[in-house]
């Protein structure tokens, strides 16, 4: 197996705006998920997790810094690195007049799947994501949990290396979210590396296995869950004694 | 890398089967508005027209009916789709999939095309129940009719990124698309016009675009046709190279 990480961030920076308005939502990050990880990214609302998810696929233009995806830079090779990931975001990023099948079909096409191909792999994912009896229903017509199996579905259509998972449970009911927690472990266990975002920390306690918390734009924590959790800690309060210090200290500092 | 030609397919298929979502306003709208234009230019005022430049008043008219529906339905599907995709976000799927900046040109262009010839074909299809189609030089038409898509395709782009609301969406087509289309000796031969107003319209390169179009089909020009070649031909080579700039830059669509 490749020893290349299959995500490397070199001093990640990303400010919006400018002048008065500029805002830093990611201040100079480095980070390395290794090759079949499963990655906690941890960070309250507005941290920046979703701006360095945005990085990491091609949505938003990285103000400097270098990201590297199995060796492939995101930006010079952005074609070959495109290939690479799966994200399912935070936000509902779809024609909400189009059914899962057709989100999937779409994607699918969209990453040069040949058709035979793809309608097997819709088969699936359809299957998978126990979709069977929604698969032609609008988007916009589906539940919350529905949603999100399809957008996990659309994520994994062209069996991406990395797969991003931007608070992927949010809305899902809990039975359902079990189900998805024990695919994505089979998932992982087969060899896919997977980043997570999530504000469920028993989410990230059972399903991960590295973790870096991120806070005002900055890694203020980065170990193994083992590591997060000696002292016989849960990732929770861990998380919590991390975010609160870190606070501490930026208040302190200004 | 290779090109992206399934990815490209399938964005011209996804604008199709959009099309035909809302087959109504895509696709009836645009045949009733030039049946309309050639019963009442056509049939109705043309039958006390004598022919005109060899050819009746529905010939000659019928040319620009189909250019009006071409630069609307083009304008109208690219900036309708991509503003919706900005506006839902959407537009992240094609962000996120391997498509190279021009490839995103030539599918967002390509799928505007793709419905403005689908609504040339019908409108094609009602004149010829009006007796009004003729085609001295075929390909000469492809060439202006899919010149003329492009031009108003790009710009649909254009504006779509503009656009921070749907009334903004409008303004393009309000205050310059229709005037100057109307402006532009789309119902009329500028010889009807006094020397002044006939001096400005030439310089108005909307009626390049008629004039294009209607040598292509009746064979009769009032336009220096290698200026119109040169003046549509540099509009697409501009307008592409503006776009392709804006997608590489993520003007409005990258954060």
């Amino acid at each position: 197996m490749s020893q290349t990480p299959m995500l490397e961030i070199t001093n990640l920076v990303k400010i919006y705006g400018a002048g008065k308005k500029q805002v830093t939502a990611v201040d100079n990050i480095s980070l390395s998920v290794p090759r079949g990880s499963f990655f906690g990214l941890l960070g309250p609302n507005g941290a920046g997790k979703s701006t360095t998810i945005h990085c990491i696929t091609g949505i938003s233009q990285p103000t400097s810094g270098q990201i590297l995806i199995d060796g492939v830079d995101v930006v010079a090779e952005y074609k070959t690195a495109r290939t690479k990931v799966g994200l399912s975001p935070q936000e509902f990023n779809v024609d909400i007049f189009a059914t899962p099948e057709q989100l999937m079909d779409y994607m699918g096409g969209y990453y040069a799947i040949p058709k035979a191909e793809r309608v097997l792999r819709i088969e699936e994912l359809i299957n998978r994501f126990d979709l069977q009896a929604h698969r032609n229903v609008k988007f916009q017509k589906l539940s919350g949990g529905l949603k999100r199996r399809a957008m996990l579905g659309r994520a994994l259509i062209h069996t991406p290396d990395l797969l991003i998972l931007d608070e992927p449970t949010a809305g899902v009911d809990v039975e359902q979210r079990h189900d998805l927690w024990e695919y994505l472990k089979q998932l992982n266990e087969s060899g896919k590396t997977i980043i997570l975002t999530s504000h469920y920390l028993e989410e990230i306690q059972y399903l991960c296995n590295d973790i870096a918390v991120i806070n005002h734009g900055r890694i203020v924590a980065e170990g193994s869950k083992a590591e997060f959790m000696k002292d016989g800690k849960s990732i929770e309060q861990r998380y919590l004694e991390i975010i609160r210090q870190d606070d501490k200290s930026a208040t302190a500092t200004a | 890398m290779q090109i992206n030609w399934i990815g490209l397919y399938t964005m011209f298929r996804r604008e199709v089967q959009r099309t035909l979502r809302v087959v109504i306003q895509t696709l009836v709208a645009p045949v009733i508005s030039a049946a309309l234009y050639l019963f009442i230019f056509g049939t109705v005022i043309g039958s006390k027209i004598q022919d005109f430049a060899g050819v009746p008043y529905i010939s000659f008219v019928f040319p620009g009916v189909l250019m009006l529906s071409i630069i609307n339905a083009s304008f109208a599907s690219a900036s309708s789709a991509l503003y919706f995709m900005r506006f839902t976000k959407g537009i992240e799927e094609v962000l996120i999939a391997p498509f190279s900046y021009l490839e995103m040109l030539v599918g967002f262009v390509g799928s505007a095309v793709t419905r403005s010839l689908m609504v040339s074909g019908l409108i094609l299809l009602t004149g010829v129940l009006f007796g009004a189609v003729s085609l001295v030089n075929p390909l000469a038409f492809v060439f202006y009719i899919a010149a003329i898509a492009a031009i108003f395709a790009m710009l649909g782009i254009i504006v779509a990124l503009w656009a921070e609301s749907f009334e903004q969406l409008q303004v393009l087509n309000t205050f310059l698309i229709t005037p100057l289309t109307y402006l532009g000796g789309v119902f009329y031969s500028i010889t009807f016009l006094p020397d002044l107003a006939a001096t400005i319209t030439r310089f108005n390169p909307f009626f390049y675009f008629a004039d294009g179009v209607r040598s292509s089909m009746i064979g009769y020009s009032e336009a220096n046709s290698t200026l119109g070649f040169f003046i549509i031909t540099g509009l697409v080579v501009f307008l592409a190279i503006v776009v392709t700039q804006l997608f590489k830059r993520g003007w409005k669509i990258r954060s």
